[in-house]
């Protein structure tokens, strides 16, 4: 017997509906209006418009004519591609040799690394800049992406996963003579492949979105990201806002069409069944 | 033989872990060190030591009328958007825990912040809340200043970090709720609970660890906000959103005030280590060991 739906069930039920949608829709207002306001003329914003009354599509054009903000782009893009894979190749040879491999001293390095969660890169900001500017990294995408290469968190998540996965394969692979780099690469990483990819993802959006750090460790517009370089177009100040949100479209639709299709997947990772 | 092999394999551990520890030696151990022990030197502008101050740092930077408001102007913050936030995103996530045809699509939309940077949504709430002649108060009949009047410019700036924190803060909620035993939820419907009892009393206690997870982060993002501001309203109007961070990034970058600086670096890290010792004794399990 299934439950009985009495009529204050359905009011309740459909209460519940209508606050999910205005919520979502307040939610998605201010990626909805981005779009929309990128085809706006500069009549549109002192209207206060929502849509635009004839789409600008030359809002878009400039924001391809400036030099600087192509290069800022590849700058963004190759800075957080190699802030990925560096960061990833890192945590996983740590998170296997602290889950793997027996030594003397784990518990002492376990908490070294650990600790540093207590250290926010925030209250370091000027000595960290000190280093990257004593190591000749200012203007590079060494310095940019420097502080961004370790994180205890996705240590410890990629540490979850390879507990998960066993000892059992491990010493399988060691009795057939396997090396352990040919058994993190064959074995261990497609069996955290959820895990793996979280950390990815979430490096590849940290360092892309990233404002402060490469706004302090960068000098000369060819060397800014596209997000620090964004609040510098001079779009704003010339009174083309329209052309600004043409910029920040560019630079944020990539990202919204990733995350529909990785989203599975991340939530794969976090939801145990 | 065994000697040489358990040698052979130690000397492995620690190469595989030489890249993570070089890191966090260069880029949090060592700058946190200097920082904690310049706080009681006398440092030049240049960096270069120059004397021992003992405490006058700390005396200097609480005489400063600029921090005292920081630190006043951080609670504020604190105290408005801690709640706000949790009760947002919990409402999102507990809305949207069961799985339905249907579902995909707000899960998508509360899950998009994470994919706009802080400097996306940073710019596009300047021009949204832009004044008085403003889109939103359009759209909402309300007729305030927004980034023009303190008041205003603390409301935005609540609004603008509700949405940065967002998108993680769902995805961490609702994967909690849907990892939750079917069985227990099952037994407890069984037994004549549902709607709001089920929910309040079955479902929220279970998923506790991650809301926890999730208050600590929106505490640890509200106490340390500075770039947000830096786009947002500079600190302004009259130094109304200036936080401690921002007067952090202010002091040590643009004043060069090397005293105030690692002082206040002192602070911070000695207030995050105390939060840390607290919120990891507060959960029963640490991370580490699942």
């Amino acid at each position: 017997m299934g439950p009985v739906r009495r009529p204050f069930d359905t009011f309740k039920f459909i209460l519940r509906k209508v606050v999910l949608a205005i919520l979502a829709l307040v939610i998605a207002f201010p990626i909805l209006y981005m779009f929309s306001s990128s085809l706006f003329s500069a009549r549109d914003f002192g209207n206060l418009a929502l849509l635009p009354s004839s789409p600008r599509w030359s809002n878009y054009t400039r924001v391809f004519a400036l030099r600087d903000f192509g290069i800022q782009l590849v700058n963004s893009i190759g800075t957080a591609l190699l802030a990925a894979a560096i960061r990833t190749t890192v945590i996983i040879l740590a998170a296997f040799a602290l889950t793997h491999l027996n030594f003397r001293g784990r518990g002492l390095v376990l908490s070294l690394l650990v600790m540093t969660l207590f250290v926010p890169q925030e209250a370091i900001l000027y000595q960290n800049y000190r280093t990257v500017a004593t190591l000749g990294l200012l203007d590079s995408w060494a310095g940019i992406i420097a502080t961004s290469l370790f994180s205890a968190a996705q240590m410890l998540l990629l540490m979850g996963s390879f507990i998960a996965v066993g000892r059992d394969p491990y010493d399988a692979a060691r009795m057939d003579g396997a090396t352990d780099i040919r058994y993190i690469r064959s074995v261990l990483i497609p069996l955290s492949t959820p895990a793996i990819l979280t950390v990815l993802v979430q490096t590849l959006i940290t360092v892309f979105n990233g404002y402060l750090w490469p706004l302090l460790v960068t000098n000369r517009p060819r060397t800014r990201t596209i997000q620090t370089g964004l609040t510098m177009l001079g779009f704003a100040e010339s009174g083309e806002t329209g052309a600004q949100m043409a910029a920040i479209v560019v630079i944020t639709l990539p990202f919204l069409i990733l995350l529909a299709f990785a989203k599975k997947k991340i939530e794969n990772a976090l939801i145990r069944k | 033989m065994r000697t040489k092999i358990r040698r052979k394999n130690e000397l492995k551990a620690w190469l595989f872990l030489l890249p993570a520890l070089l890191l966090a030696a260069l880029f949090w151990w060592y700058p946190a060190l200097t920082g904690f022990v310049q706080s009681f030197l006398t440092v030049n502008r240049n960096g270069d030591v120059t004397g021992f101050a003992g405490l006058s740092n700390f005396r200097l930077l609480f005489s400063d009328k600029a921090f005292l408001n920081s630190l006043r102007v951080t609670l504020t913050f604190v105290l408005l958007f801690v709640p706000a936030n949790t009760f947002l995103t919990l409402l999102a996530a507990s809305m949207t825990r069961r799985k339905n045809r249907f579902s995909s699509i707000p899960e998508y939309v509360f899950f998009a912040p994470v994919a706009v940077s802080l400097s996306a949504y940073s710019l596009l709430m300047r021009e949204l809340f832009r004044g008085s002649a403003s889109v939103i108060n359009r759209l909402t009949g309300l007729s305030g200043g927004w980034i023009t009047t303190p008041a205003g410019a603390m409301a935005t700036l609540v609004i603008l970090g509700i949405f940065l924190d967002f998108g993680l803060d769902y995805i961490l909620l609702m994967s909690a709720f849907r990892s939750i035993d079917r069985n227990v939820v099952e037994a407890a419907r069984m037994d004549g609970a549902g709607g709001w009892r089920l929910f309040f009393h079955i479902e929220l206690p279970m998923i506790k660890e991650t809301v926890m997870v999730t208050v600590f982060l929106a505490l640890k993002d509200a106490l340390l906000i500075s770039a947000p501001i830096i786009i947002l309203t500079e600190g302004g109007p009259f130094r109304s959103t200036e936080t401690v961070m921002f007067y952090y990034y202010i002091e040590a970058f643009k004043s060069g005030n090397r005293a105030v600086q690692n002082a206040l670096s002192a602070l911070v890290l000695t207030l995050a280590a105390i939060a840390m010792v607290i919120y990891t004794n507060t959960r029963r399990k640490r991370p580490w060991d699942r």
